[in-house]
């Protein structure tokens, strides 16, 4: 029993830490009771229409997850090479699958632009019917409609 | 892929019985497949496509798994790879809802799909490999495996939540559920691995073999590293002190993937669940059971009383599964025979009946996936009578009502308690059951009121229509007569390896 | 044997299922022929069970069906009990039965409904044989129920006819209280016994207690006056003859309303233990009797006073019953079924050649033309008003015979009644086929016409049978006689103190001067008027006030309570209730929503305190 004190007390400590932490925060902050208006983003007094986009920076994370499929295809591959005699046809078949499947997420990431940096490139052009004659009405006309 | 231990002399390469992986390997080779799709084909895969693959791969399994029961009777239960994986009549069926609910989930959203212009197959990718996940969790017998299909099924989920990434819910959602499940994963993997140090296996046979033949002077590593488990799991199932995250992932979620989570994550998180507790654990039933106890007074209660609160139809059927996990737990806190296999029956009931109801769901949300306020289901039954009865028939059978399923796998989880002496736990279940039939009511009474709501007709494509009029047709066959799969799950619980 | 048995009670289901599935394809007159084949059928059935019986060694045959009910210690079988007394009911049943049907081909010509009258007809042929051949009380039940249910769509057959709907809705109230009877008496009987099947409940009869005899007794007895229409609940009866003519002949005069006779006959073997029960039964038997003749003779509907008249002969049944006499109320139900239903069948081609026309005022001199109806009215009327030789003479007789030995007062009261018979009948007959004319307004001028044959034959047929009735139990044959042939299957009844013969013909000639005195007065008053208030008081032509009685004491109070219900007890107490409940746990979990706050660290401190707690109990629990 006595080995296992210090696990219950670190476990405690760090529930005692967190709880502890938030309740404090509730105290100690000043209670300014946020309403819709005050949360909202300012947008020069206009109520916004829509939630404005969150920033997701995928870019680095594409990248990333490259590093990753290469790591696990590494980890993997030392231990097999080192065993790859006793495992005969067998280890070479279950490796090979491993590898494929590892592979088809490299293909995937690459196709999906990991590796492009620079500008992005759209590959569907964004709201086609919107042009510049549709978009711009000149001043002075007296009924679009009419002149058209 | 397995992990061989390298030992410097020989290897000794383990039997692999083909056909009792065969689902896991269909349903990974299809996601690989679509994969190499994606990523070789210059045009964009179609949904026609992706989902064509992944509904051929889910029948595939189905198919599998009839030759699985066959090779069952004739030559009984048993365990490959190095007795990591098992082929038993539990995981057979366990691993035939997976697929039913991933088939009945792709058709509802191939529509969606269709509906909400997403090209593309990851959405199908990620369903196969999830399911992937939930299959080999049904067929674990040890701990490693238990978490390498927890983890398969989790990372598959929580990138299909923040699916429609442009709604900032289903962003925000995918966060919470990411972050409070990779807690979860640490728990679950830090309470196997003081099982590990207790018992000296991950093995479950192993494990309730050594626990069976020695006395644990010190059994305070074995009850910490379980007890962890057992949170682990929790939080999988969503049991209340569990639950926060289910009802933002359920709403935040996009409708088809919520329907998709909660049925195969029951099956199995539960699956795995029956299996570390009954097979592996089973000795220690004096010392899980009031836990268990706790959890499922506070599952069905919490459950189904906030669930009354709720406004929005997908946070209230969140609150309703979580009501219904306390009555899956009741079979598990039994302990007995009767009680797996009433589980068992809870599990395959409930599955294409939370499918079918959250495609109705779907179908109401209508485009952009916001229309989820219960006052949006007003009339929908005068308007359009085969939807809303079959929306009718979804709720009752979750409510219980005679003649649908729900009302025997109810009658079976509490008859296989009280049969162990839980008559006050089978009380406060039924108790909760009948909170939860208040709000039940409520949505099906709305179905059908008079009053005029302004409401565009909604359109049934096809294959959701398939999946509700299926999800429906089971409910009332297996409510009216559900002897045949009773029987079924008798058979499947008789044929489980400890 | 078994088989023919069978076939007597699944003929009429039979028939009933072919029109029911067939209907739409017959012509009217196929329907109305299937449907009495399969009646005529089910009474050759019975004429060869009959015989079969007959010439058996033992007089009680069970024919196992199926096992209906097996649950814990109560096995119910669907068996048949083939016995004197069964087969007795089976026989004047479906044979009065065979022969109304073939009227009703007639008289119900041209109805809109007519393949659901006889749909009708057919199941409730089939339910009144189950009641009588059942071999246990459950079985009986079913019929019992059939048989109610049946009476209650044809009495309200003319269902948009308000009048014809409420008396079908107040036949069948009045007769679910006396079911209550019959559940109450089977529960009691279940729980003594420990079976339901009458030869089980007869073989341990004898281990009741004198004070569950009588209250086995008195809830049969309440059971009857349900159904054969006794004081207390006798007043749907009346009401009842909304229904068709036929219906009126076959359920509310010949068979169902004696079933409740029947169910007292049949308990026999435990009425025979209880002496006070058996009291109660003769006194309610002989006062309705009174009553009902009494109101018999101050009613203006011609269907309505033989409806009286049909309270009041049953009335002597049950009063049969009550002293013991049950081969006498066996005597006097088949007789009764032979004359009754001859009365309504002819009441119903006068009323047929009237155009519907029931009032009295509006008849007479009708004599002349219905050629066939009216002397098989007259021999109708003769027999029931008590003249010998006619059958009436002889069971009535019986019955007052036996009443003589056992309750001198019951016997004045039954002769008084008698004599009252003779009156009402006499009266009803003057009015109709004697005296002047007073049909033409209805008739539009026109000459009545007398009936097609399918409903003259009947007619025939019953005038035949009420002649010759009284054949089947004259009272100096004992064994070859219905009372000899039926005795086997009775309780064990102490026997009378001898008779000497001069006192049987001395009381015979009591009941021929009541028949006598009855008939001169009332043709004697009735020959030159047709209406007389101080003759047909309010009093009397209103039932005693009995409905009225009835409503003021049951019907309003519960009305207000009900009311009171409505408004009080489901608004305040239990919405209140179930809203104070639900608010209740609204609240709290609201409380518990308040954790939901969206915040995934609150979230984790959740899961962390939940996981804190959940491994300090477990440590605790090893130390």
């Amino acid at each position: 029993m006595d080995q296992y004190l210090p696990i219950l007390g670190l476990l405690l400590l760090g529930v005692l830490f967190a709880s502890g932490s938030l309740v404090a925060s509730a105290w100690l902050a000043p209670h300014k009771r946020p309403t819709d208006a005050k949360l909202a983003p300012y947008e020069c007094g206009i109520v916004p229409e829509s939630e404005p986009p969150q920033r997701f920076p995928v870019r680095f994370y594409l990248v990333a997850m490259i590093f990753v499929i290469f790591d696990i295809e590494v980890v993997f591959m030392y231990p097999f090479a080192v065993v790859f005699r006793q495992l005969h046809v067998f280890g070479l078949i279950e490796i090979l699958t491993f590898s494929l499947t590892v592979f088809a997420a490299l293909v995937f990431l690459v196709s999906e632009g990991a590796l492009q940096w620079g500008p992005v490139k759209y590959l569907t052009p964004g709201m086609p019917e919107r042009t510049s004659s549709s978009t711009i009405v000149r001043i002075g006309r007296d009924d679009p409609e009419q002149a058209a | 892929m397995t992990t061989v231990p390298v030992v410097s002399s020989s290897i000794t390469i383990p039997s692999i019985h083909y056909l009792a992986i065969l689902p896991v390997i269909i349903l990974l080779g299809a996601s690989v497949v679509l994969v190499f799709a994606t990523a070789l084909v210059r045009t964009k895969v179609t949904q026609f496509v992706a989902s064509s693959v992944t509904v051929a791969a889910s029948v595939a399994v189905l198919v599998v798994t009839y030759f699985q029961w066959r090779c069952l009777d004739s030559s009984g239960p048993s365990t490959t790879i190095a007795h990591a994986i098992v082929l038993d009549g539990f995981s057979v069926v366990a691993t035939g809802v997976v697929a039913v609910s991933l088939l009945m989930a792709t058709l509802v959203a191939h529509d969606w799909a269709l509906r909400e212009r997403i090209v593309g197959a990851e959405y199908q990718i990620l369903a196969l490999a999830a399911s992937a996940g939930a299959v080999l969790m049904t067929q674990a017998n040890d701990l490693v495996v238990i978490f390498l299909g927890l983890e398969i099924l989790s990372l598959g989920l929580y990138v299909l939540v923040a699916f429609d990434r442009h709604r900032h819910t289903s962003a925000e959602a995918a966060l919470k559920y990411f972050l409070l499940g990779g807690f979860a994963s640490a728990i679950f993997i830090y309470g196997a691995a003081l099982v590990y140090g207790a018992t000296g296996s991950t093995n479950l046979s192993t494990m309730s073999y050594f626990l069976a033949s020695n006395v644990l002077t010190h059994p305070g590593l074995l009850y910490a590293g379980f007890a962890l488990l057992i949170v682990g799991f929790s939080f999988k199932i969503a049991a209340v002190p569990f639950h926060l995250w289910s009802p933002d992932v359920y709403e935040g979620a996009p409708t088809p993937v919520t329907g998709f989570m909660a049925s195969i994550v029951k099956v199995g998180a539960f699956a795995a669940f029956v299996r570390v507790l009954i097979s592996a654990l089973g000795t220690q039933i004096d010392t899980w059971r009031p836990i268990l106890w706790v959890l499922v007074v506070l599952t069905t209660v919490v459950g189904a009383s906030v669930a009354l609160l709720q406004r929005n139809a997908k946070r209230m059927l969140a609150y309703s599964s979580i009501n219904h996990a306390g009555f899956i737990l009741l079979g598990i806190w039994a302990g007995t025979t009767r009680g797996v296999a009433s589980t068992l029956f809870y599990i395959v009931t409930y599955a294409p009946t939370v499918v079918a109801t959250f495609a109705v769901v779907t179908l109401v949300g209508g485009l952009g996936d916001e229309n989820h306020s219960i006052g949006g289901y007003r009339g929908l039954a005068r308007r359009q009578p085969w939807l809303g009865a079959s929306m009718c028939v979804l709720l009752l059978s979750q409510l219980g009502a005679p003649l649908t399923s729900g009302f025997y796998a109810k009658y079976s989880v509490l008859a296989s308690t009280i049969d162990v002496g839980g008559s006050p736990l089978a009380l406060i279940a039924l108790l909760s059951a009948a909170i939860a039939a208040c709000f039940y009511l409520r949505w099906s009474s709305a179905l059908y009121s008079d009053e005029p709501v302004e409401a565009t007709r909604i359109v049934v494509p096809l294959s959701t229509g398939i999946v509700i009029g299926v999800g429906v047709a089971m409910t009332l066959v297996f409510g009216i007569w559900p002897g045949p799969l009773v029987t079924l799950c008798q058979h499947a619980t008789l044929l489980f390896t400890p | 044997m078994a088989h023919v048995s069978t076939l007597i009670v699944i003929l009429p289901l039979l028939g009933y299922l072919l029109v029911l599935i067939n209907g739409s394809r017959l012509t009217e007159r196929q329907i109305g022929y299937v449907a009495t084949g399969v009646v005529g059928l089910s009474f050759v059935a019975s004429v060869v069970t009959f015989v079969l019986l007959l010439h058996r060694h033992s007089r009680q045959v069970t024919v196992h069906l199926f096992n209906w009910i097996d649950v814990g210690t109560l096995h119910v079988p669907a068996a048949l009990l083939i016995d004197p007394l069964s087969i007795t009911m089976c026989l004047f049943v479906t044979g009065i039965s065979a022969l109304i049907h073939l009227y009703s081909i007639g008289y119900m010509h041209g109805e809109k409904d007519y393949k659901k009258f006889f749909l009708y007809l057919n199941l409730f042929v089939f339910s009144m044989l189950t009641l009588v051949l059942a071999n246990n009380l459950v079985l009986t039940f079913v019929g019992w129920e059939g048989v109610g249910v049946c009476s209650y769509w044809l009495v309200s057959y003319y269902f948009d006819r308000d009048s014809a709907s409420s008396a079908g809705k107040k036949a069948f109230i009045y007769n679910r209280v006396g079911d209550v009877g019959l559940l109450l008496a089977m529960f009691l009987l279940f729980s003594r016994t420990g079976t339901l099947t009458y030869v089980g409940v007869f073989a341990r009869a004898g281990s009741l207690s004198p004070t569950v005899a009588t209250l086995v007794v008195l809830a049969l007895l309440l059971a009857a006056t349900g159904k054969s229409a006794q004081i207390p609940l006798f007043n749907w009866l009346p009401d009842a003859m909304e229904g068709p003519t036929p219906v009126s002949a076959l359920i509310h005069a010949a068979t169902m309303v004696t079933a409740g006779v029947y169910l007292l006959v049949r308990m026999s073997p435990v009425l025979a233990i209880s002496s006070s029960g058996r009291l109660t039964i003769a006194i309610i038997g002989g006062v309705t009797a009174f009553v009902a003749a009494t109101i018999a003779t101050s009613q203006k509907d011609i269907k309505k006073v033989l409806a009286f008249s049909t309270v009041s002969q049953i009335g002597y049944m049950v009063l049969a019953v009550g002293v013991g006499a049950y081969a006498a109320a066996i005597f006097l139900m088949v007789s009764h079924a032979f004359f009754k239903a001859l009365l309504f069948l002819g009441s119903g081609s006068v009323i047929h050649a009237l155009n519907g026309e029931q009032d009295l005022r509006k008849m007479g001199a009708l004599q002349r033309f219905l050629p066939l109806t009216f002397p098989t009215f007259l021999i109708g009327w003769l027999t029931i008003s008590g003249v010998p030789p006619f059958a009436g003479f002889w069971s009535k007789g019986d019955v007052l015979t036996n009443v003589f030995e056992h309750n001198k007062i019951l016997w004045v009261l039954g002769v008084v009644t008698a004599i009252l018979t003779a009156y009402y009948m006499s009266r009803l007959f003057v009015l109709t086929f004697r005296g002047t004319e007073r049909f033409r307004e209805v008739t539009h001028g026109h000459d009545p016409h007398e009936s097609p044959w399918v409903m003259t034959l009947p007619l025939v047929v019953l005038a035949v049978l009420s002649v010759l009735g009284g054949l089947l139990d004259l009272p100096w044959i004992h064994h070859d006689s219905l009372a000899g042939f039926l005795s086997s299957t009775f309780g064990y009844v102490a026997p009378l103190h001898a008779q000497s013969t001069l006192s049987q013909y001395g009381l015979a000639a009591v009941d021929v001067a009541a028949a006598l005195i009855g008939l001169a007065a009332a043709i004697s008053i009735w020959r030159s008027r047709t209406e007389d208030e101080r003759l047909t008081p309010a009093f009397l032509e209103h039932v005693w006030y009995w409905d009225d009685f009835y409503d003021a004491t049951i019907g309003r109070p519960l009305e207000e309570l009900a009311v009171f219900s409505d408004v009080v007890v489901e608004d305040e107490v239990i919405d209140g209730g179930v809203m104070g409940l639900a608010v209740g746990i609204s609240r709290s979990a609201e409380s518990v929503r308040k954790i939901q706050s969206g915040f995934v660290r609150h979230y984790a401190l959740a899961m962390m305190l939940g996981t804190a707690v959940l491994v300090v109990f477990l440590v605790a629990r090893v130390s």
